[in-house]
């Protein structure tokens, strides 16, 4: 089984298209103050059409702590900020972006495009926050910070409201940072983007419950970078468009992702950045599928339309799934499993991300209660490599597989 | 050719075992040996001189391998220990429903249904906390052989509480404890109930069906089954030999193998 099979041709342009980003991001850090149009490195769950509002340029450590991981650059930068007394147990993508600061020479892209000011919503988790005044604090640059309240039960009106005022109070800063004026029609229509390129991409993900599934999981990790990076501009929508077709395509063809697909699975958390392909193809060479994952989902929701765009931001932001309950994500596993008719799940216990993986033994004791379906967790990193004994995972692997053929 | 014999071969991380069933699936074989640096040549000679003693050949033989080892060994095919185990306590237990397997780096549990199916497992981290590992570097801090803790552990009347999980930690606290001068015996029902209390936390991931199962090589240390049938109440059972089920379970497998060629 060669891996040219499994390559979208529009890998190659996504190639392209990110290498472009991250040039127009240097490009940015050199000429934006003189434009007003300051370079922010921001989370990604920040609510990003604001700056596209006011011609920020936003840059994701994030998405370059998964870079690091996939070029294998993540151990040496991870050990670098150890170096410098940040904990072991601290996010990898923050020790890989903190490393890159120290140790520029083993860092992909080298010195990274230095920002003007800091965003940061806890959206996602609590850490961010810990970095980005970490950030602000050796970079003498200005942190806005976005306080989401947890959802235990459903999206709140006044959670809402709050999220919104401190939106209001944002627009009004960013007003000043860059001497431009809020235009909530120019918000409106970068929103639309936004929804344009996430329905796309929610399309995309659902050609997985064709079978045999056109993508495999590792396609969905390595094309998700637009859509977090990107949102918000006709870049986005225009990749996603090619994308589409070359998806829709390949299911009019019949071609699969894995061929001879045998079995059809569900990948929960981050990728195994630095392992993504031999890992993956372990299951591959089994017939093993994974369909669906929970992780680049979390980019497939739209925004509604409100009167008030920063009450759209508002809602959309506040209610991304990891801000949710054990019950809101054993849901959402559930309906998965049941719209790409998977026949099992493998859950990522991801050391470094916290809020994704502590509830896990729960989630897959209510779901295989749910479902009948049998769940496996495999422990290891999205980025350290040192949290990965590649040997036991894949014995447990085979182990999930055997139980599931026999 | 028509097999004569089904052999199961583990090949694990301190020991390797091998056990070879006729046509009719009777056992007429078994033998272990430390694993060391080469449990593929270990494994080979086992059954080199299994197979001189039945007056066999290499080729009458379908081999399944199972273990750490396992795909070193050039066997017809290879499992998982998982379903290598489900498939042996199946056999021997038809009313098992919870396998324990504490074996040299790994512990696991495993719920199997009354046909014999893997429904659903657990293992350790990639820590060799409560592990047969675990019990060894112990056993070598209190300068006793392993085979010696399961003894030493009955005679003790106040167990100790060893609290770290992870075996380096936990063996500086049984230094200390030496020093303390602690008898040996409470100590090494402190490590005892350590294992015991690991094994049984990741038990509660899958659910403890009765009735119960305790293999690996680790089943046979006395205070360790002490300390599990104190934590847990109910019946336990233990198989004569409980280091070879795995390589049980994979001749097992060999002659479904045959069965399925037919
Ligand atoms: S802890 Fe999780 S959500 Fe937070 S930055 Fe790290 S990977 Fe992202």
């Amino acid at each position: 089984m060669s891996d040219k099979q499994h390559t979208l041709h529009s890998a190659r342009r996504l190639g392209r298209l990110m290498s472009r980003y991250y040039l127009s991001s240097r490009y940015h850090s050199l000429w934006g103050p003189l434009l007003r149009r300051p370079l922010a490195w921001v989370t990604s769950g920040a609510p990003v059409e604001i700056l596209r509002v006011f011609g920020i340029h936003p840059f994701y450590p994030e998405n370059y702590g998964a870079l690091c991981g996939a070029r294998r650059a993540s151990l040496a930068l991870c050990q670098a900020a150890e170096a410098r007394g940040y904990s072991q147990d601290l996010c990898s993508y923050a020790r890989c972006h903190l490393g890159s600061l120290f140790s520029p020479e083993h860092a992909p892209l080298k010195k990274l495009p230095p920002p003007d000011l800091l965003v940061a919503c806890n959206n996602i988790c609590g850490t961010v926050l810990k970095w980005y005044e970490e950030l602000a604090r050796r970079l003498r640059v200005p942190l806005l910070f976005i306080d989401t309240p947890f959802i235990a039960g459903e999206l709140e009106d006044r959670a809402v409201a709050y999220v919104q005022e401190q939106l209001r109070a944002m627009v009004e800063e960013l007003s000043r940072l860059t001497g431009r004026r809020w235009d909530a029609a120019r918000a409106r229509r970068i929103m639309g983007l936004s929804n344009e390129a996430v329905l796309l991409w929610r399309e995309i993900r659902y050609m997985g419950r064709h079978r045999p599934s056109p993508l495999n999981a590792p396609d969905l990790f390595i094309h998700m970078a637009p859509i977090v990076v990107l949102r918000g501009t006709p870049q986005a929508v225009h990749y996603y468009r090619l994308l589409l077709s070359e998806v829709r395509e390949r299911v009019k063809k019949g071609i699969a992702a894995v061929p001879g697909e045998r079995v059809r699975l569900l990948w929960d958390n981050i990728a195994i950045w630095y392992r993504l392909n031999r890992f993956f193809r372990f299951f591959a060479e089994r017939g093993a599928c994974f369909v669906t994952d929970t992780y680049t989902g979390g980019w497939d929701t739209e925004m509604a339309v409100r009167e008030d765009p920063l009450e759209s931001l508002a809602e959309a932001y506040a209610g991304i799934f990891l801000n949710r309950s054990l019950q809101f994500r054993v849901r959402q596993m559930v309906e998965l499993i049941r719209d790409f008719a998977v026949d099992g799940f493998v859950m990522h216990s991801n050391r470094s991300c916290k809020p994704y993986s502590l509830v896990q033994e729960e989630i897959r004791r209510q779901v295989v209660e749910q479902t009948g379906i049998p769940g496996l967790v495999v422990e290891a990193d999205q980025t350290d490599p040192r949290a990965f004994a590649e040997e036991t995972v894949l014995n447990r692997a085979q182990a999930f597989l055997e139980a599931l053929a026999l | 050719m028509k097999k004569k014999f089904f052999c199961g071969v583990d090949i694990g991380s301190l020991t390797t075992k091998v056990v070879l069933l006729d046509a009719k699936g009777e056992m007429v074989s078994r033998a272990w040996a430390r694993s060391g640096y080469a449990g593929k040549e270990v494994a080979h000679r086992l059954l080199s001189g299994m197979l001189e003693k039945v007056g066999a050949r290499q080729e009458e033989v379908t081999v399944v391998a199972t273990g750490y080892g396992r795909v070193t060994y050039p066997a017809d095919r290879e499992f998982s220990e998982i379903s290598c185990q489900a498939r042996a306590i199946a056999r021997l237990f038809p009313a098992a429903r919870t396998v324990i397997d504490i074996g040299g780096q790994d512990s696991k549990v495993i719920r199997i249904s009354p046909q014999g199916r893997v429904l659903d497992f657990a293992m350790n981290d990639k820590c060799a906390a409560g592990t047969g590992r675990f019990l060894e570097v112990m056993a070598q801090a209190l300068e006793v052989p392993v085979e010696e803790l399961g003894h030493l552990a009955e005679k003790s009347s106040r167990p100790l509480c060893i609290s770290s999980t992870c075996t380096v930690f936990a063996e500086s606290e049984v230094v200390s404890c030496i020093a303390r001068g602690e008898p040996k015996e409470d100590i090494v029902a402190g490590i005892c109930a350590a294992v015991a209390a690991r094994v049984l936390a990741l038990a509660e991931r899958v659910g403890l069906e009765p009735e119960v199962v305790f293999t690996g090589g680790v089943a046979r240390n006395k205070g360790v089954v002490k300390a599990m049938r104190e934590r847990y109440a109910r019946a336990l059972a233990i198989p004569p030999e409980p280091e070879i089920t795995a390589a049980l379970g994979a001749a097992l497998l060999a002659m479904d193998l045959g069965t399925e060629r037919k």
